[in-house]
């Protein structure tokens, strides 16, 4: 991201801050979930854009995160900040074990891989019903109050602070990730794995690092959702919403990190719109879709900062 | 302890890799001095490329030593043998096609830098790898090219783009898989002429594989032929172009 976009950025999360200053509940609820599923698409970004691991399981790490923050905050009383951050980490603790696994295999076998672990929880929520609550999943999650003054958190313009305070601290995160050194050997196995390991990295530390990362925050994300919504039930681990996380990623932009969030505010946005207009709205997202693969294929945050850098080039190689 | 001076850098002893009946190796045995430059040469298929991934461990031998600056390293991952100071070209060029020449060798050299997993210490290995990087730039003649995006470099350039990553590594022994491969025959000229002067100049210990015979006589101060597999001759470039058995199963087939 080029320097002359941080202020853009810097004016959006200002208009996100007054949000609720001008919007009628019912939009701040659409905004509320727009926000957590576009951390959940940012974070496999670091995963699919920036190191070319394509998970097609990456509800597995939505899911575990709403399951953990949902059973926490039900059984043990902890406060919601504990709750939602333990819910996070523990998802990236258990990522280290499935990339580790999922990253003995390179290319689509990783793809095939992520998407069997995705399964094997999907699985595991409908039979560990004491847990899981089985097919009915955990119902009544409650956003209980913190001791240090967190309480204001657990309104719902206070949850949705939480939620955009999350969302700015992991783009802040990742941004610093995918620049650092660290982020360098990401961009270097994207290009060319082969050529990374000759140059002397361990390219398999670096892929279960990312993995555990996008895990971590991906659940953080599903750790939001369960306290929003009040519920998680399996749903959540499905590979629909793995493949429709993808798709939100592509739409948006990979490689971009900002792109990713915008693909998933789109995603909400023709969901919502044409669910009005049609049953068969899935089919008409599926069409546009196609569209943007086929001849949009850098995303609408491609599209749009391509303009930008064009007029920047024009106006620069002007007389 | 004081090393005797006749040990080599680089020693295989009995290094043989087979694929299926095929032996691509043969009980290869070879000692590198330091500060020599060593070409390998052989027929297509001598298995050159072969002895390269051997020695760098992206294949392991079936049978045999190789023993590096006292050390064994016979079957350690690839990653720890680049570590320890053995860096490489490819004969198919491989480079980051999206990143400039710049951040290619900053990558490069990054790979080496002691701190590189140590969290916060970004700008610092960036620095440092950056200047080692702009070094072996400058060595190769490239800064003049060093923010292009390396895909669009001229296949020239993207050749020794791919030397000056691995000198960017600071190695011991520097593995050269045909350089001028693909070249015309005046970038060939200009980049051998340019490696002369680097390894002239660096004193840097060199295995070099080379079809260009006049390229081999320039650069190398001894020579290996390899035919099937196995060590025909080994000696100076004149005895070795003296030898009736590489006249007969090289340099008599080429020409
Ligand atoms: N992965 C592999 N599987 C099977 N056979 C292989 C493999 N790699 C190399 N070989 C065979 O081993 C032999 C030596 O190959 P190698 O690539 O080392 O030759 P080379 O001397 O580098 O040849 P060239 O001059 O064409 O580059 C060849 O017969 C090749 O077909
Ligand atoms: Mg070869």
């Amino acid at each position: 991201m080029s320097a002359a976009l941080r202020p853009l950025l810097i004016v959006v999360v200002l208009v996100l801050a007054l949000a609720p200053f001008g919007l009628p509940p019912f939009a701040m609820t659409l905004l509320t979930e727009a926000l957590i599923l576009g951390l959940f698409a940012m974070s496999l970004d670091l995963m699919f854009g920036y190191t070319r691991l394509v998970s097609f399981g990456h509800a597995a790490a939505y899911g575990l995160g709403a399951y953990a923050s949902g059973w926490l905050l039900l059984h043990t009383g902890m406060p919601l900040l504990f709750a939602v951050f333990g819910a996070a980490l523990l998802t990236g603790v258990v990522a280290i074990g499935i990339g580790w696994m999922c990253t003995l295999a390179t290319g689509v076998s990783f793809s095939m891989l992520t998407l069997a672990f995705a399964q094997l929880l999907y699985a595991i929520s409908f039979k560990w019903t004491s847990v899981t609550g089985g097919s009915d999943g955990l119902a009544g999650i409650p956003r209980t109050p913190g001791p240090f003054g967190f309480a204001a958190l657990t309104s719902k313009i206070g949850f949705y602070y939480l939620v955009l305070a999350c969302l700015v601290g992991a783009f802040l995160l990742c941004f610093a990730l995918v620049r650092s050194p660290f982020g360098a050997v990401l961009r270097g196995i994207r290009e060319n794995e082969a050529k990374t390991i000759a140059l002397g990295y361990n390219t398999r530390l670096y892929k279960i690092a990312v993995v555990a990362v996008a895990y971590a925050l991906g659940g953080l994300a599903g750790a939001l959702y369960a306290p929003f919504a009040g519920f998680a039930n399996t749903e959540l681990l499905f590979w629909l919403l793995s493949g429709q996380v993808l798709i939100m990623v592509i739409v948006g932009g990979s490689g971009t990190l900002v792109g990713p969030i915008l693909g998933a505010a789109f995603f909400m946005l023709m969901e919502h719109q044409l669910s009005s207009w049609t049953e068969a709205w899935a089919l008409y997202f599926g069409l546009i879709f196609i569209a943007f693969v086929l001849f949009a294929p850098q995303g609408i945050w491609g599209l749009a900062t391509g303009r930008l850098q064009m007029g920047r080039l024009r106006r620069a190689s002007g007389p | 302890m004081h090393r005797a001076p006749d040990v080599a850098l680089l020693d295989l002893d009995g290094v043989t890799r087979r694929y299926g009946a095929l032996v691509a190796l043969d009980q290869v045995a070879m000692r590198v001095e330091e500060g020599e430059v060593r070409a390998v040469i052989g027929p297509n298929g001598a298995g050159k490329t072969t002895l390269f991934n051997v020695i760098t461990g992206t294949v392991k031998p079936t049978a045999g030593l190789i023993r590096f600056a006292d050390q064994a390293i016979t079957g350690l991952p690839s990653h720890q043998i680049c570590r320890l100071g053995i860096s490489r070209t490819f004969q198919i060029t491989a480079l980051f096609p999206e990143m400039s020449a710049r951040e290619n060798a900053r990558l490069a050299a990054q790979a080496r830098h002691p701190r590189r997993w140590q969290p916060f210490a970004g700008a610092r290995i960036f620095k440092e790898a950056q200047a080692l990087a702009d070094a072996a730039l400058e060595q190769l003649g490239l800064s003049g090219i060093a923010d292009r995006p390396a895909g669009l470099l001229s296949h020239g350039d993207q050749r020794l783009l791919e030397v000056a990553m691995a000198m960017a590594q600071q190695p011991r022994v520097l593995l050269l898989d045909e350089p001028t491969q693909g070249l015309s025959v005046e970038e060939t000229a200009q980049a051998v002429d340019t490696l002369a002067r680097f390894l002239q100049a660096s004193r840097m210990t060199v295995l070099l594989v080379e079809h260009d015979m006049e390229v081999v006589f320039r650069l190398a101060h001894r020579i290996t032929v390899l035919h099937r597999g196995a060590v025909i001759a080994d000696g100076a470039p004149d005895e070795v172009k003296a030898d009736a058995r590489v006249q007969d199963a090289y340099l008599g087939g080429l020409d």
